[in-house]
């Protein structure tokens, strides 16, 4: 694994230092503060469209909102919108560097292809994380501070749970760049992939004992129904381990 | 006996029919300037991928110093520094700071690195340059590539074409940090620019179609063919002269400068029976008779133009 470290390095800087520092904490930040917000909001404003015969004459009553609801934005939209984005971004994982031509300087020095492919899955994971546990902190901040009250322990958990989801989509992500040579097409195929996992939930089976399963996770977490993680967890960090160690495979074949 | 730098033993590279490569032997001296030279998809890149290990070959084998390019790896891109045709650059970078990441990729740290930093950042006239490099112009980029190639101090420096893509000012800076490493390690360079090979290089190969069709040192190579070129001085029918040889089965080109005529001859025996009675019988008096200076383009064209 000669030039891990170097070339983990380079990759940490270069998150800091480019757009990459801008699009998802940008995204994640966004939903993070708005997310409380939206969620006080938005019954007052479909009983004023109620109140002002907007909706027909329909008159819709609505409970107070509450912690649980700011969450309940927050875990859907790290759950839709940052999964899609991080499809996005990442689509070019591998393939930029190709395309480039950096990753032939690189790789013309002692530095591994497998050490290649995981010190960019690793840079991004730690971005991941550390931008997600960002985004907790400022959504449960400013849940506390316009319902007074944002228990920290079930947001820890349906974070943490999504996390493990998002860390199977980056290991995606990074098999299929390495496979295809096309930012977009690296993309669509993880669209595709994420369409067909979100078909699966279909199947209780898939839910019970497959990362997809860890798709309606997070807002099972919140809402405390009983349901068991174990095997979702266990199977989604074995396929993180086996998507990066094809993604290791499929480069190390790649003529450059 | 010393290792050769660089021994390629049948090495072959096919695409489907195509064969990019077809069985090349090729022996690189240590300490040589060695000039790779071919027209454009003669195989000189497919060449430098299988030595750097970004390509593996259909057959044959690509040693490095005595070790196998295919399994030796890392050990061999220790010793190696390369430049390919279009370098790629982190452009968020300054020189400075790729220079420090590429050394960081050897494990050289410490006051070995900022050494070489700046000594190799003064050699490609980018010490005082703190841009980032998405800025740098092509010739810049390209001198940063030849200094990035030598911060491990190589024993075997390999340029994939460095200068076609510059202009003339871009091509000589180059060409004189090329020039500047003479002695202190063996430089394999790629090129289809014969200019550049004659005023580098001391030894050359010649690639057309995936063969080497000649390999010597460059004033082996021009003296070869240079022995079928046949100035004649003369005081008097010059043109009568180039009139009749021209005629003559064993002459391929016939040129004429002022009292001159350069003769390109097929068959120097015949020439050696036939110009001095033909001098006689055209009353030309003879001021000067020798082999003529052939130039690289020439051998080059010879070999390789010829098919074409």
């Amino acid at each position: 694994m000669r030039g891990f470290g170097a070339f983990l390095g380079k990759e940490l800087r270069e998150i800091l230092r480019t757009w990459r520092i801008w699009v998802l904490p940008g995204i994640v930040l966004f939903l993070a503060l708005s997310g409380p917000i939206l969620a006080k909001l938005t019954p007052e404003l479909i009983r004023s469209m109620s109140d002002g015969g907007g909706l027909g004459g329909a008159v819709i009553n609505l409970p107070d909102p509450t912690w649980r609801d700011a969450y309940a934005q927050w875990t859907k939209n790290i759950s839709q919108i940052v999964t899609w984005a991080l499809v996005i971004i990442l689509g070019g994982i591998v393939s930029a560097e190709r395309r480039s031509g950096t990753a032939i300087l690189v790789l013309t020095k002692p530095v591994s292809r497998p050490a290649f492919i995981l010190a960019k899955f690793a840079s991004n994971s730690i971005f991941l994380v550390v931008t997600t546990a960002v985004g907790a902190v400022a959504t449960w901040g400013v849940t506390y501070a316009v319902f007074a009250e944002a228990p920290v322990r079930v947001l820890a958990e349906a974070t943490g749970v999504w996390l493990v989801f998002a860390l199977f989509v980056t290991a995606l992500m990074t098999l299929v760049s390495a496979l295809i040579d096309s930012q977009s097409g690296a993309a669509g195929l993880g669209f595709g992939a994420l369409v067909l996992l979100s078909i699966a939930t279909l199947w209780g089976p898939a839910v019970e004992y497959s990362p997809a399963g860890l798709l309606s996770a997070p807002n099972a977490v919140l809402l405390g129904t009983d349901v068991s993680l174990g095997w979702p967890l266990t199977t989604g960090a074995i396929a993180v381990v086996l998507l990066v160690w094809g993604a290791v495979l499929a480069f190390g074949r790649k003529e450059l | 006996m010393t290792v050769p730098a660089i021994e390629l033993t049948g090495l072959a590279k096919h695409y489907g029919s195509f064969h990019a490569l077809d069985g090349i032997d090729l022996l690189v001296p240590e300490g040589s300037v060695f000039g790779f030279l071919g027209p454009n998809g003669a195989g000189k890149t497919t060449t430098l991928r299988i030595l750097t290990g970004l390509a593996q070959a259909t057959s044959g084998s690509a040693k490095v110093f005595g070790s196998d390019v295919a399994s030796a790896g890392n050990d061999v891109r220790a010793r190696i520094g390369f430049l390919p045709d279009v370098p790629g650059f982190y452009d968020w970078m300054t020189a400075e700071e790729f220079m420090r990441f590429t050394g960081s990729l050897f494990g050289i740290t410490g006051s070995t690195l900022e050494d070489r930093v700046k000594a190799l950042l003064d050699l490609a006239g980018l010490a005082d340059v703190r841009s980032r490099i998405g800025g740098y112009s092509r010739g810049m980029k390209q001198r940063l590539g030849v200094a990035q190639a030598l911060i491990n101090a190589p024993s075997l420096l390999m340029l994939d074409e460095p200068t076609s893509a510059l202009d003339p000012i871009g091509r000589k800076e180059v060409l004189d940090m090329i020039a500047s490493l003479a002695g202190r390690t063996t430089v394999f360079f790629s090129t289809h620019i014969l200019s550049d090979v004659e005023r580098v290089c001391d030894t050359v190969a010649i690639l057309d179609r995936g063969r080497v069709v000649a390999q010597a040192p460059i004033e082996e190579l021009k003296s070869r063919y240079g022995a079928q070129k046949i100035v004649l001085e003369v005081t008097a029918a010059a043109d009568a002269l180039a009139r009749r040889f021209s005629a003559e089965s064993w002459v391929s080109a016939v040129e004429r400068e002022n009292h001159s005529v350069v003769l390109t001859v097929n068959d120097i025996d015949a020439a050696r029976r036939e110009i001095p009675p033909a001098l006689v019988s055209e009353g030309a008096g003879l001021a000067r008779m020798e082999g003529g200076e052939v130039s690289l383009e020439e051998v080059f064209v010879e070999l390789v133009g010829g098919e074409r």
